[in-house]
Formats: C-alpha cells, structure tokens, sequence
C-alpha cells in the first residue's frame, strides 16, 4: 500500500517538475528600442509598462536621470536609457514609453524608443557580453542570437544600481 | 518554550517600566522622606520584580532586589533613616538592575554578563544590619531576619520559620507566580500546593494601605486567583488611573500611518478634482451632491489622520522622568544645590521624537547644571538663593511643542562668546562686531566651543551643544535661546509634533515647485528688488532690524532661468536651530499639508532633498531639506539684482519674433499668415492643439505669440488656452483667438481660459496684423 502510494507521489512530483525543467532553458524576455539597437530585459524583471507621464526634475543629478515620476502613489526615478549609454537625445514620440523595472530593493523607470515584441530565447543561444560595449559597467547580461538580428539582453540589478 | 519566551517578554516590558518607576519615586522619596505611602509604593515595585525575576529563575537579579528589599523594609517599619549616602546605595543597586535587565533582554539569561552583585549587596547589607544594629530598638522580628537566606530558592521554603513579615512576602510571590501560570493553562499542578500554603494573612495592594486584612486560613483558591488578578492593574501604581490599555507593535502603527498618508494624498486629489469639476459645470444639481460626499470625506479623513497621530503619541514625561534622578546625581557630584521643577510634562508628541528629543534635553540640563547654575557661595554672594533652580516645561503652541529650559544662573555672556569665537578662528573679528547678542549666543551650538574654563567629568568639551543642534535640526525644530548675565539662561526648543504628514508652504522656483515644511518657515515677504544689498559678494536683504542673507532657490537648485520676475520678488524666510536664510523664490503657491514619501534607494541623499510629495495633480513635487538648503545657501555667490536686471533682451528685429498659428484649416492659417507679412515676423503652423502644445512644451522656439482657433479636433482653443496658462513661463504669453464664434458667451470663455486677445472672423488682415503687433511690442 505505502510503496504504491510513493510510486503515485513520485510520478506526480516527476509530472511537476519537468515542464519546470523545460522552460528552465527557455528565457522569456521584452524587446525595445533604443536608438538603433534592440535591447531585452527578462519578463519577469519588469513592473510594468507605461505611457509617457509628467515628472518633476531632482537637482543635483547626472543629466540621464531625467527626475522622479508618479506611479499611484509611489514616486519613482526616471532614467533616461538614451543618455545612459551616451547616445543623442531623442523626443518623445507616439512610441516613446517608460518600462518600469523592479529589483531587489529598486525600482524604476526607463525611457526606451519603442517596444518591439515578447522574445523567448533558448539559453543557449545566449553568448557572453563583448567586452567592447557597457562592459565596463557590467550593464549586458549577454548577447542573444536570433535568426534574423541580435539582441543585448541587459541586467536589470546593475541597471538599477546607483552609480553616482 | 514559547510560552516562557513570551512570559519573559512580558516581564520585562513590565520590569523596564517598573524600575523607570522606582527611580522616580526614589528621588521624590529624598525629598519626602516621611512619605510612608510614597515607601510602600517603592517596596511593592521592588517586591514584584524580585517575585517574577525568582519565577523565571533569575537568580542573580533576584538577589539584588532581596537586599534592597531588605533596605526598603527596613525604612517602611522606621528602623532605618533614609539619608542620602543609604539613597546613593539604593539608587546604584537600582541601576545595576537595569543593566541586568538589559543583560535578560539581550542574552535571555543574567549570569552571561558576568555583573557582580557581591559589592553591591554587601553594602546594601551593611546599612540594612549596621543602621538597625546602631538603632536602640531592635525588634525581635529584625533579630530574626539578620540569617535571613539571600532569596527563596524554591518552593519548599520551610514556612514554618518565616516571620510574619516573609510569610506575607512568599504569599505574593506565590500569587504572582498563580498570575504567570494562569497564563499557561497549568492552573492545576500548584493550585494544591498553594492551598496547602498556611495563610495567615494578606496584604491588599489595592487600598495602598499598610494594615495587614486578616483572613481566613483556608481561603478558596479561586477567590485568592481572582483577587491576584484584580491586583495587576492597580500594580501599574497610577491607582487613579485603571485605564483600558493594549500594546501594540510601533510596526503596525507604522503602517497605519503609511496607509492614513495615501489617504490624505487621494483626499488633496479629490478636492482639487472637485475644484476642476466645479469650475467646469457651474450652477448643475449633481455639484451639491458631489460637494457634500468630498466634503465629508475630507473631514473623516483629517479626523482619522489625527486620531492615528494621537495613537503614536507619547506623553513627554517618558523623557522628563529621567532628569529629577540626573539632576540630582549632578549636583551630588557638582556639591551643588540644584532644584529641578518639570511642568507640562503630560504634553505629547510622536513617538519617534520623543526617542529623538532625549539626548538633546540631557546635554542641554547637564550644561545648565554644571556651566549655568553657580555653587552655593557665588549664589550667596551675588544676593540670589542658595538652591540653584532648574525649570523644565513643555507646551503646545499650534502644531508645535515647545520645551523650554530655564535656569537662574549666571548667564551666558556674548562677549566672552565673541571673543572666543575669534579666538578659535570660527570667526572674524569684523563679523564678530557685527553680531547681535542673540547671535552670539547662537555660538555656543558650534562644535568644539566651549567657555568652560575647566573640562569636567560633566561637560566642558564644547560636544554637547553640537549634539543639541544636530538632533533639533533632523527634527525641523528651531532652537532660541535668551539669556540675560547673572540671571540665567533661556533654552526654547520648537519642534514640530509629527514626521509623517507634515504642512507645507509650497513655492515655485521659475517652471518647478518645491516643498518647505512650514515648520521651518518663519516668515514671507514681499520685496522690491531694489531692496536687495550685495555685502562682501553675498545678497542680503533688511528685515526690520535685521540683515538676512538672501538665495534664490533656482540658484540652489539650478533651475533654469526661463522668465524674468518683474520688479518684485518674494522672499521665504526660513528657520533652523539658530539660524536664518531669505530664499527667493519667484511664486508663492499656498499652504498644503503633504505625506513625507523617500525617493527610493536609487535617489537617496540628495542633497538639499528631503523627500518628495504627491500633489492633488497627481505631480510629484520635492520637499526641500532645509538644513541642507542652508549649507548649500553658502556656497552660492549669484548677484541677484545684478541677474534679474541684466536680463538681456535678445530679440531686436522683426524677424527674430516667432508667431505660432493654431487652426485646423490650411486656408485659415494661409490667412493668418498673409495678414502678418508686413509685420515681418516668422509663422509657425500647428494644425490642432495638441500639436501646438508640444511645440510650446518642448521649447525648441521661443514663441512670442499664439494666434488660436477655437473649433479644433483633438483639443480645442479653449482648453489649450487653459493648458498653456498652466506654464509659468507663458503666463504673459500672448494668446489670440480668432474664430467665428461671436456670441458673449464664448468671449466670456476665452477670457476664462486665458486667451488676452479676441478676435472673431470674417477680419481684416489689417485688423488682425495691428492686434499682434500691439500684443508683442513691435
């Protein structure tokens, strides 16, 4: 009786993990633009994203972090991605939005130029980061491989660190 | 095991308040010696830590307070005088228990500390036997104490050799360990043993009363538990007092408090929300309804803020209680006469000040004692009373408290203050001269000076007051002090009642508007620039009598300059511990009460930031930290007339102005366009007016006029009239409005909106090209 019912156990534990197992190698992510490059976060690091909304400048800041923004009720910092990785400022358009990224202890908003779709990539397929680009900063998590392009899937924590 | 940790928790939440107690009625208790009640009390304190301290076996404790109980017994029956040298004994012992304490709450146990009793309670012994030994009558009930064993080590106290007095003793401590157990659910087990206890008497702790009710031997247990449970109240010693009390985590109060902010928050959005709506839909029957819901929820809300404020209230006697014990110790050491009188001290405040109010308070009594309040001789000779006098007051004054400290000592003398102000180099001797006397008292919250002529044990070091002015300031506090040589000294410490949810006096600097807690906020005015001065390279302004450095607050915060403020400017005057800055800011927008929320990690530390706040627009707007602002103040050296004046006019031809056309119709803007050739200026086109807004919004033209549409897809002219106006920035742009709407009504609009101009189709170019020049000066 008790074998059969750790059999039965055992089998149901089995039938649980293993589609665990199966998307353990699959990564999903969320795919933007900024400038000419596509960039990706994992899905689960990121809040939510959001329209353009007003925020207030903070004084005394580097220039990418725009200023804090309300997000019901919380007040968030705005950073600008743009900026962050030294390209030329853009206006805001119809596509502009803010991704709003969770961490640890963080949490805060990324300018980006537009969305582009959510990405399931093999693990495998992810490489390490160059060492040419943001490396110094540790920001890329690594290089996805797609058939048709190339992402920089970055990491979430570094982005969200303070580096000031 | 669980239930023993939270049996320990208990008991030492009601030791720590117990002792607190003790010391209290101690020091009282050397001025009254006579004071039986007053004894009694004290003695029953003691008794009930020593009965639940040998409950949870901590010996070491119990020991202690077995000898100072021995002490206290002693002077409850009159065989033992208390002098001060027997109160110093006493009041050490009482000390020693508290770092046992602190020793059980850290550790669990007393022995790990390694604290030794020995000393302490031979000399307790040494008065308790030797002061009975010296009194002529020596009772046989004391004869038989003097083997007495060091503390009842378990239950089976061979009772038939106790005297009456210790007999009463283990029945308390036997009731007060039913008490714990009843806790458990393990009523049984002693319920036999207790009633096999002979009882021969019993002491009612309720009627404050020595006499000792006799009853019978063979009481019930139930009736002996009940009346232990109707002792634990009257315990708490406030015998008038049997209020209904329940502790609760500071934790969940927080939260409360978190929740009650976003609360307040949503209240400020609805009324504004109402404000809009009223404006909007003027005179409709649903307003009525809608006023009464927003108004009642506003009042439900503020009434709730408070009542949450009052549940983290503390009464400030919490901090007071320890000063008369201080105070007295102090001039003990000092060979002083010193008198401590506390009034007010029922005035409450927030928990999280009253833990922060502390120490400022003890450094600044320390001083009084040692540097204020002069020795006997000195008082004797300059005609005052020999006993030194220190008053300690609190009141409420509007959303603050003020605790004031008095002494009647010898004063502080700004001269000397000065002199040794430059002596250390803090300042130069012009700037010296220049100081009024309140000023020079203000120097004495400088670090690292001190008129002290000799370093004490107590105070001399020129720390304290450093101390004192860092800790008001994290408050937002003010700090005056007055003093007058020979007389004594003033020390005013204005604090406001509550962090969380504070009033605000909200200013805008050019296009942003910041937040300064009012309680920092002395005054505002409003001043020509003319007035403004430029000594040494900084602006001051005269106040009244006073000269007041002067910073703009766009400078702090590098605001961009995007409009010039006229001939007039408002200055904020703010306030902090000792001093003063005038910040100028370009608008004054109102008072409003604001919930305290942080930037998050990623922003901390700002400097000049304290935290940021959500308006009832839903914007985000920063709170200033004034301390910080007044550091920062220093290091800004803009010429503010010289600034506002040279604002240089870049436009000088025809060409340099931008006119910006809203209409829908090509062929309308076409019109425009060709009306306004002869003027020569430039044309911008925008086909709606959410277009024309972004140009406006994103300044990539200075636009100096707009000639707006009214009938226009996506927004139309009568609101982006209305969103324009909402820059500051274009609060004298010219807006124009040309539309074939004629009646008085949409006129009335367009003035309501904000529009300077109205312009109503079919016009003339001429007509039309004479209303823009007229509006942009050309």
């Amino acid at each position: 009786m008790n074998d059969k019912l750790n059999q039965i156990l055992k089998k149901q534990q089995q039938q649980v993990d293993e589609p665990h197992k199966k998307e353990d190698d699959v990564i999903q992510l969320v795919g933007f633009i900024i400038g000419q490059e596509e960039y990706a976060v994992p899905i689960l690091s990121i809040q939510e994203i959001i329209k353009p909304i007003e925020y207030t400048r903070v004084p005394s800041v580097p220039t990418y972090i725009l200023g804090v923004f309300n997000l019901r009720g919380s007040v968030i910092p705005l950073i600008d991605l743009r900026s962050k990785f030294k390209m030329d400022p853009a206006k805001v358009t119809e596509d502009t939005r803010y991704i709003v990224m969770k961490g640890v202890d963080n949490t805060a908003g990324f300018v980006i130029d537009r969305l582009t779709e959510a990405i399931r990539i093999k693990s495998s397929r992810i490489g390490p980061p160059p060492e040419t680009i943001h490396a110094e900063k540790g920001m890329v998590y690594g290089i996805g491989m797609r058939d048709e392009n190339i992402l920089t899937i970055l990491k979430v924590e570094q982005l969200l660190k303070r580096d000031f | 095991m669980e239930d023993i940790q939270e049996i320990l928790e208990d008991f030492l939440v009601e030791a720590f308040e117990l002792i607190e107690q003790l010391d209290q009625n101690l020091v009282e208790l050397e001025s009254n010696p006579d004071d039986l009640e007053l004894l009694n009390s004290i003695f029953r304190v003691a008794h009930t830590i020593k009965g639940s301290s040998s409950f949870l076996n901590f010996d070491i404790l119990t020991g202690l307070t077995h000898h100072m109980e021995d002490v206290l017994n002693k002077a409850r029956h009159g065989d033992l005088k208390l002098t001060p040298e027997v109160m110093d004994v006493v009041l050490e012992s009482i000390d020693l228990m508290k770092s046992l304490l602190h020793a059980i709450r850290d550790s669990g146990n007393d022995t790990s500390v390694g604290i030794d009793i020995t000393d302490i309670c031979r000399r307790l012994d040494i008065i308790s036997n030797g002061e009975a030994a010296a009194n002529v009558v020596v009772t046989a009930e004391e004869v038989d104490e003097s083997p007495t064993p060091t503390y009842e080590e378990d239950d089976n106290t061979d009772y038939s050799k106790l005297s009456d007095k210790e007999v009463e003793d283990e029945i308390e401590r036997l009731l007060k360990m039913r008490k714990e157990e009843d806790r458990k659910r393990k009523e049984n087990t002693s319920a036999t043993k207790a009633a096999a206890v002979p009882t021969p008497s019993f002491e009612s702790l309720k009627d404050n009363d020595e006499e000792i009710a006799p009853k019978a031997a063979a009481e019930p247990v139930a009736a002996k538990r009940a009346s232990a449970e109707a002792n634990a109240p009257a315990k708490k010693e406030s015998a008038s007092a049997m209020e209904q009390t329940i502790r609760v985590e500071v934790k969940r109060l927080d939260h409360l408090m978190n929740l009650i902010g976003e609360l307040v928050l949503g209240k400020n959005r609805l009324l504004k929300i109402y404000d809009d709506v009223e404006e909007r839909y003027e005179g409709e029957k649903f307003l009525e309804e809608l006023n009464q819901v927003v108004s009642s929820i506003s009042l439900v809300t503020t009434d709730l803020q408070i009542a949450v404020m009052k549940t983290r209230m503390l009464p400030i006697a919490k901090v007071f209680n320890k000063f008369p014990r201080m105070v007295r110790d102090l001039s003990r050491e000092l060979g002083k006469q010193i008198e401590l009188e506390i009034s007010g001290e029922e005035t409450e405040l927030d928990k999280s000040i009253v833990e922060e109010i502390g120490d400022p308070l003890v450094h600044i009594i320390r001083n009084s004692c040692d540097h204020g309040i002069e020795d006997g001789a000195t008082r004797r000779a300059n005609g005052k009373a020999e006993m030194g006098l220190i008053q300690l007051k609190a009141y409420n004054e509007g959303n603050h408290i003020v605790i004031e400290i008095t002494d009647d000592g010898k004063g502080l003398d700004p001269d000397l203050l000065r002199s040794k102000a430059v002596e250390k180099g803090m300042i130069t001797e012009r700037e010296a001269d220049a100081m009024t006397d309140k000023e020079a008292f203000a120097l004495i919250f400088r670090p690292s000076l001190s008129t002290a002529k000799v370093v004490t044990n107590v105070s001399g070091r020129g720390v304290g007051m450093d101390v004192v002015k860092t800790n008001i300031e994290k408050l937002n506090g003010i700090i005056d002090v007055d003093s007058e040589v020979g007389h004594g000294t003033v020390i005013k410490l204005k604090i406001p009642l509550t962090l969380a949810i504070i009033q605000a006096l909200l200013v805008g600097a050019q296009e942003e508007y910041y937040a300064i807690p009012l309680a920092s906020v002395l005054e505002t005015v409003r001043i020509p620039l003319d007035e403004i001065y430029t000594i040494e390279g900084k602006n001051v302004l005269r106040l009244r009598d006073e000269v007041l450095s002067l910073v703009r607050l766009s400078d702090i915060f590098g605001v961009k300059q995007v409009y010039e403020g006229g001939e007039h400017t408002y200055v904020v005057v703010i306030g902090l511990a000792e001093s003063k800055l005038g910040v100028v800011v370009d608008t004054l927008v109102g008072q409003e009460e604001i919930v305290i929320k942080s930037l998050g990690d990623y922003l901390q530390g700002i400097e000049g930031i304290a935290g940021a706040t959500i308006r009832g627009d839903g914007r985000v707007t920063l709170i200033v930290d004034v301390a910080a602002l007044m550091n920062l103040a220093k290091g800004i050296t803009v010429d503010i007339r010289a600034s506002a004046e040279a604002v240089v006019k870049t436009k000088t031809v025809p060409s340099d102005y931008i006119v910006l056309a809203v209409d829908d119709s090509a062929m309308d803007r076409n019109i425009m366009k060709k009306s306004m050739e002869p003027i020569g200026v430039k044309v911008l086109e925008a086909s709606n007016g959410q277009e024309a807004l972004n140009m406006l919004k994103s300044a990539e033209y200075s636009i100096d006029a707009v000639l707006i549409d009214i009938e226009m897809p996506r927004m139309d002219g009568y609101t982006l009239a209305g969103e324009i106006r909402k820059y500051s920035k274009y609060k004298n742009l010219p807006l124009i409005a040309v539309t074939s709407r004629t009646s008085k009504s949409d006129r009335l609009r367009g003035v309501e909106s904000g529009m300077s101009e109205y312009i109503t189709k079919p016009y003339s170019p001429e007509y039309l090209e004479s209303v823009v020049r007229k509006n942009i000066k050309l």
